[in-house]
């Protein structure tokens, strides 16, 4: 197969797999799935032609866990095939209509969910938050992300995070309006030339308000910032990482007990890909009360959500249990009440799966920075 | 086959605030997004699929102004061959019908099987203009089309009726179809299609191009003369429920519970 005048396997490096089917063995969704991502790898090698993709709904199951590429003993990074086969698929524009909306929407209005750019930062009206739009400027952009800034229920993230920077006496504003999609999702859905130009032009906002330092609210805003934006020039970090400093540093200190079992649902953009494990666990257990526990499958062998990698905007090709559901039972049968993540999909995702499980009397899942929030 | 596809840019006012300007007869575009109008996109597709079932090309055509090119790029890359933006001063308060006479003087020299339309603009919803572009150009028509089946030089043609009762028309062509929304699925363009669709020309072409007057468009040559722009009073038993989503939510299935209605 090919792609962009290249081998599949010269563009992504593929003459090192083995084979060995580690990748399939570690993907979270091959046991329900018919995508199989070692046949994908060696399909992409030796087929000369690219038409099979265009029967293949599975190729959008895929969450991007990346577990495949954490576990490939040579290297290969095998998620970038199914990318690679998705970005054919947008260039052909045979795309389901939910992911086209998608990428509609954030071509149009900057974010994925088909909402106004006016109305973007209408959840910090009356919060007193600093706006670099407006004309203020401030020693750390806080960048909301499209999920948190528009979603009610996530909207309370974001304001719970803006709460302890107040108490914290972080000097933090957010890019109100202005603020545009970060294109994690974008290039995982496999629209690369929409990815280029946010690419661009948040480049662009973040040098003309002169930013030095961010902190996301998202994990996968901060994988693509971090990982994915060429010589940025700014620093980012994940929530987590700068709470977990101001907890240390003293800035941030509790007042309130929270006398609940916790346990914990690495993201796998802020654990399997970034290698962020200790500081989420590190402000969990700062807070009084609180009795944390990990579950089995956790850190490295965490379990993803099947948030991520545009599955936010199309159902898989499969049914059967979802991973979130496998996920909450997991917590309730371990005798956690809170559920605790640090990632806007996880905490939709999860959310659901405890209405859909019938767990509302036993567990809440809440973001780390509500539990923050509440306890200080 | 050659198609000749007629669309819109239009504003989506889907969920802005929509804001009457000063003058009464318009409102305030600074704000708001914009986009190609819905069942615009639809014959769009159409004209394309039809395109790679039977051959030829696909022309789009728009009346507006320079940033109307976006709309006309997106249609480019999705596999339309060539577009013409009709652009002049004097089209400014053209009505469906004057616009009808702006299309009309530029497709009519065209060769074409057939024209499609959207059936209803997303703005003014007069859904005048392919039912008035058909009688201008002196060929049938059939409006809020839903299939499309062409066979040697007719079409057989599903119209949507009221009662979910459907309309079946045998039409000779060339003829002018006003496509319905829901025909077919549109596809994406992507930001490379775009890209390299810049290279494909789109014509400009002003009054003189079409050989029209300046009397046989904007207000002059409408038959239809918007007079003032504003917001319906909120009737009597208008009701706003307040409060947050649980609250207004269970007031809404109570009142619907109450009505009788679930």
């Amino acid at each position: 197969m090919e792609i962009e005048g290249q081998t599949f396997a010269e563009k992504f490096d593929l003459f090192g797999c083995i084979q060995c089917g580690k990748c399939t063995g570690g993907c979270p969704i091959s046991m329900k799935s018919s995508l199989n991502i070692r046949r994908l790898v060696y399909e992409s090698i030796m087929r000369e032609s690219n038409e099979s993709i265009f029967e293949m709904p599975e190729l959008w199951d895929c969450t991007t866990c990346a577990t495949c590429s954490l576990r490939c003993p040579k290297g290969v990074e095998p998620a970038d095939v199914i990318i690679g086969m998705r970005n054919l698929l947008v260039e052909e524009g045979r795309l389901q209509t939910t992911i086209r909306d998608a990428l509609e929407s954030i071509f149009k209005n900057g974010n994925p969910w088909g909402r106004i750019r006016d109305k973007r930062s209408e959840w910090q009206e009356g919060l007193k938050i600093k706006n670099f739009s407006e004309g203020q400027s401030a020693q750390i952009l806080y960048f909301v992300g499209c999920t948190p800034a528009y979603d009610p229920r996530l909207q309370e993230t974001a304001k719970s995070l803006s709460k302890c920077f107040d108490r914290a006496g972080v000097d933090f504003g957010t890019l109100g309006n202005e603020e545009t999609c970060c294109g994690n999702e974008v290039r995982r859905m496999g629209e690369g030339g929409l990815f280029e130009m946010l690419v661009e032009d948040n480049s662009s906002l973040f040098k003309k308000y002169k930013i030095e330092k961010m902190v996301t609210t998202s994990p996968h805003c901060y994988n693509t910032f971090k990982n994915e934006y060429p010589e940025t020039g700014f620093q980012v970090q994940h929530y987590t990482q700068f709470v977990s400093e101001l907890i240390k540093q003293g800035r941030l200190t509790f007042s309130k007990e929270i006398a609940k079992v916790v346990t914990y649902q690495d993201p796998c953009f802020l654990g399997k890909q970034n290698d962020i494990y200790d500081e989420p666990r590190m402000i969990i257990e700062s807070i009084p009360g609180v009795k944390f526990l990990d579950m089995d499958r956790s850190r490295e062998r965490s379990l993803c959500c099947e948030g991520g990698g545009g599955r936010m905007w199309v159902e898989a090709s499969y049914t059967g249990e979802r991973l979130a559901e496998v996920r909450v039972k997991d917590a309730v049968s371990m005798g956690a009440e809170i559920l605790a993540t640090a990632c806007p999909f996880c905490l939709l995702t999860l959310e659901d799966a405890v209405k859909t499980t019938g767990n509302e009397e036993k567990i809440q899942v809440k973001d780390i920075m509500e539990l923050v929030a509440e306890a200080i | 086959m050659e198609l000749v596809v007629c669309i819109k840019r239009v504003p989506d006012t889907s969920e802005a605030e929509v804001v009457i300007a000063p003058d009464e007869r318009s409102i305030k575009e600074d704000r708001l997004p914009f986009d190609i109008n819905e069942a615009d996109n639809y014959a769009t597709e159409e004209a394309i699929l039809l395109k790679e079932k039977y051959g030829g090309s696909v022309t789009v055509v728009t009346v507006g102004k320079e940033d109307s090119k976006e709309q006309l790029r997106a249609c480019l890359a999705k596999g339309a061959d060539r577009a013409i933006r009709l652009d002049d001063e004097k089209f400014a308060g053209s009505d469906g019908y004057a616009i009808a006479k702006i299309l009309h003087a530029s497709i009519k020299d065209l060769k074409f099987d057939l024209v499609l339309t959207g059936c209803l603009a997303d703005d003014d919803g007069y859904g005048q203009v392919g039912v008035q572009l058909a009688q201008l150009l002196g060929i049938p028509h059939a409006c809020l089309v839903t299939k499309i089946e062409v066979q040697d030089k007719r079409a057989r043609v599903h119209r949507e009726l009221e009662g979910g009762l459907d309309e079946v028309l045998d039409i000779e062509l060339p003829a002018v179809l006003a496509v319905q929304t829901g025909i077919n699925e549109p596809r994406y363009a992507s930001f490379k299609g775009i890209r390299e669709a810049m290279k494909k020309e789109i014509k400009v072409l002003g009054l003189a191009d079409i050989g029209l007057k300046p009397e046989d468009v904007g207000e002059p040559g409408s038959k239809i003369r918007l007079e003032k722009l504003f917001v319906p009073p909120v009737g009597e038993r208008a009701q706003v429920l307040e409060g947050t989503p649980e609250e207004t939510a269970t007031r809404l299935a109570e009142i619907l519970k109450e009505k009788g209605l679930i």
